[in-house]
């Protein structure tokens, strides 16, 4: 009785791997199909072969860096992506322990005010703050990009949530052994929350660097704009061959890809302490 | 603050330092300074000036902006490309969100109840999640080119003849559904193995022992324990899929015929491509106007139909 009931568990465990691959390859289809063209010979892809190749080419490769100004790209995804981040982790914490650590009058509007921003689409300030940077002289510039998203209230929340677990005790102790402000928020809430900050460190950074729409407004300049912009750009213009696209395609996610799989663990799990109580 | 040790009476003397650091209100506002600035210069006012131009004439060249009342809106009311790009963004809501949350919902009660390898199938299944849009686009309009595409090359070694994806009128929408539904079932998954993750075990030994079958288990613990999450999931990407914005802009510009024309490219074209701002503001109010009323309405039913432990 109780092996048939082992030989039932294996088989459901089984059929559960099978289900499961299956929908794995599914889902990963457009990364291999971008991996395998990348490789092809030009000639291969029109002969409609999933991922089959005859070749292994690094034409389209060698063309990216001979032909396309990628480091450039690049460069200005890493600035805008680590400024951004560096500068929303400021902002954000700073902002977090005053919602945490002290109480005072129109505490609770404001963090309440914070959510809705995050409710809020951008397209219906997008054309003023369009404007507002123009006015500033910061159109086609890295600080456009920036400093209109620095103050992020997702960056916000989840700090705050991390910050709340933090014993009350122990930011009031700091206090009365005579610790500044800025003290008590350095020593004991950004030690405690460590683990916290390095998983949203990743989120923003791969938000920031995937970020689209806004820098595609801002950055009219080729030399300026960021990897995913000026690659929609330049395959427009360039009508540029599926071989070296599908190249910069795969350079362009390469980083992105060793972030995730180097922070994994952090990634996901920071996406869970958004405050589900289940 | 009563300087007194509690039901004793007896006065304490605190330092100055210690009143002051528990005291002086203006300490969380320094603090706060940085994100209210920047919320106060690119959110608030922003948001003010919207709603302003959104009731006068301009294409943000000209030094002079007229006040025309509500033109902007009726003119809206009688463009047939507004109508579309609404219809579109309600079906692509419809089409994207379902999906999304089902495959994520029945892949995380697969991968949740696994012995081994949870880790690589969420490792997996997240990947879409992190991929860059902009640069995903690209990869998946040359994956719906109808002759060498993989998509139909796919679908060729099953026989089938796919269709001209991007380039026909009544499969271009659900070709960028599809590429929505990649990139966000992934997070669903994540969400909900979470949850499933904190609801308390004894739960399903207590109904097995009633005699409650595994379907039973699912439909009356398992579901509505997972409602708190169902529910944020739910608002999430109805707000998140009427702003896809990359995929339409890189794979179809809103084509064929505006058959892939959703509100928020029909804002960008208004203001960026005819330089219309008063009508493109007043259509991202119309948006702001129909998010919001759907969260409200989301927020009215949650607290019939979502159960906390």
């Amino acid at each position: 009785m109780f092996r048939l009931y082992r030989k039932l568990r294996l088989v459901e465990e089984g059929s559960k791997h099978i289900l499961l691959i299956a929908f794995a390859l599914l889902s990963l289809i457009p990364i291999f199909w971008m991996l395998a063209t990348s490789f092809k010979d030009p000639q291969e892809v029109f002969a409609g072969h999933l991922f089959w190749s005859n070749a292994f080419n690094l034409d389209g490769y060698l063309q990216v860096f001979r032909e396309i100004p990628f480091s450039v790209w690049a460069w200005n995804s890493t600035v805008v992506g680590v400024l951004q981040t560096l500068g929303q982790l400021i902002v954000g914490v700073a902002a977090a322990f005053a919602f945490a650590h002290y109480r005072f009058p129109g505490r609770d509007a404001l963090f309440f005010f914070v959510l809705i921003t995050m409710m809020i689409p951008p397209q219906v300030t997008m054309v003023p703050t369009y404007m507002i940077v123009g006015e500033l002289g910061w159109l086609n510039s890295f600080t456009g990009v920036i400093v209109p998203h620095l103050a992020s209230g997702y960056a916000i929340f989840l700090l705050r949530q991390s910050f709340m677990t933090v014993p009350r005790e122990l930011g009031d102790a700091a206090v009365i052994d005579g610790c500044s402000p800025f003290g008590t928020m350095w020593h004991v809430y950004l030690r405690l929350s460590m683990s916290a900050i390095s998983a949203l460190t990743v989120i923003l950074f791969v938000g920031n660097w995937n970020d689209f729409h806004w820098p595609l407004l801002v950055l009219s300049d080729k030399s300026m704009q960021t990897l995913p912009v000026a690659f929609v750009q330049f395959r427009e213009e360039e009508s540029l061959e599926w071989v070296p696209t599908m190249a910069v395609a795969t350079l362009s996610m390469l980083p992105i890809l060793l972030l995730y799989l180097a922070a994994q663990k952090n990634f996901i799990e920071g996406f869970k302490n958004s405050g589900l109580k289940g | 603050m009563q300087n007194s040790i509690p039901f004793t009476g007896k006065k304490v003397r605190t330092s100055r330092r210690f009143r002051s650091g528990l005291r002086k209100s203006w300490i969380p506002f320094a603090f706060l300074l940085p994100a209210l600035g920047l919320y106060a210069v690119f959110f608030v006012y922003p948001f003010i000036f919207a709603l302003g131009l959104s009731f006068q004439s301009w294409n943000m060249i000209s030094p002079d902006k007229t006040f025309v009342g509500l033109a902007n809106y009726r003119h809206l009311l009688h463009d047939e490309v507004f109508w579309i790009s609404l219809k579109n963004s309600g079906l692509y809501v419809l089409l994207t969100v379902p999906l999304a949350m089902a495959i994520g919902l029945v892949l995380a009660l697969l991968v949740e109840s696994l012995w081994r390898g949870k880790r690589l199938y969420r490792l997996i299944f997240f990947l879409p999640v992190v991929s860059s849009i902009g640069v995903i686009s690209i990869v998946w309009s040359l994956m719906y080119n109808p002759q060498v595409g993989a998509i139909n090359v796919l679908l060729r070694m099953f026989g089938i003849e796919g269709p001209n994806w991007l380039n026909d009128p009544s499969m271009a929408l659900w070709a960028l559904a599809i590429v929505g539904i990649w990139k966000g079932f992934g997070y669903n998954m994540v969400l909900y193995i979470s949850g499933l993750k904190s609801i308390d075990r004894g739960l399903y030994e207590a109904a097995s022992i009633d005699g409650a079958g595994r379907w039973r288990q699912f439909r009356n613990v398992t579901l509505p324990l997972l409602s708190p999450v169902t529910f944020f999931i739910l608002v999430m990407s109805i707000i998140s899929s009427f702003q896809a914005f990359a995929t339409i802009q890189i794979m179809t510009k809103g084509g064929p015929n505006n058959a892939t024309n959703v509100l928020v490219y029909q804002i960008y074209q208004e203001a960026f491509q005819f330089f219309n701002i008063g009508v493109a503001t007043a259509s991202s109010v119309i948006l702001l106007l129909i998010v919001g009323l759907l969260t409200v309405i989301q927020l009215r039913m949650s607290n019939k139909m979502v159960h906390y432990q």
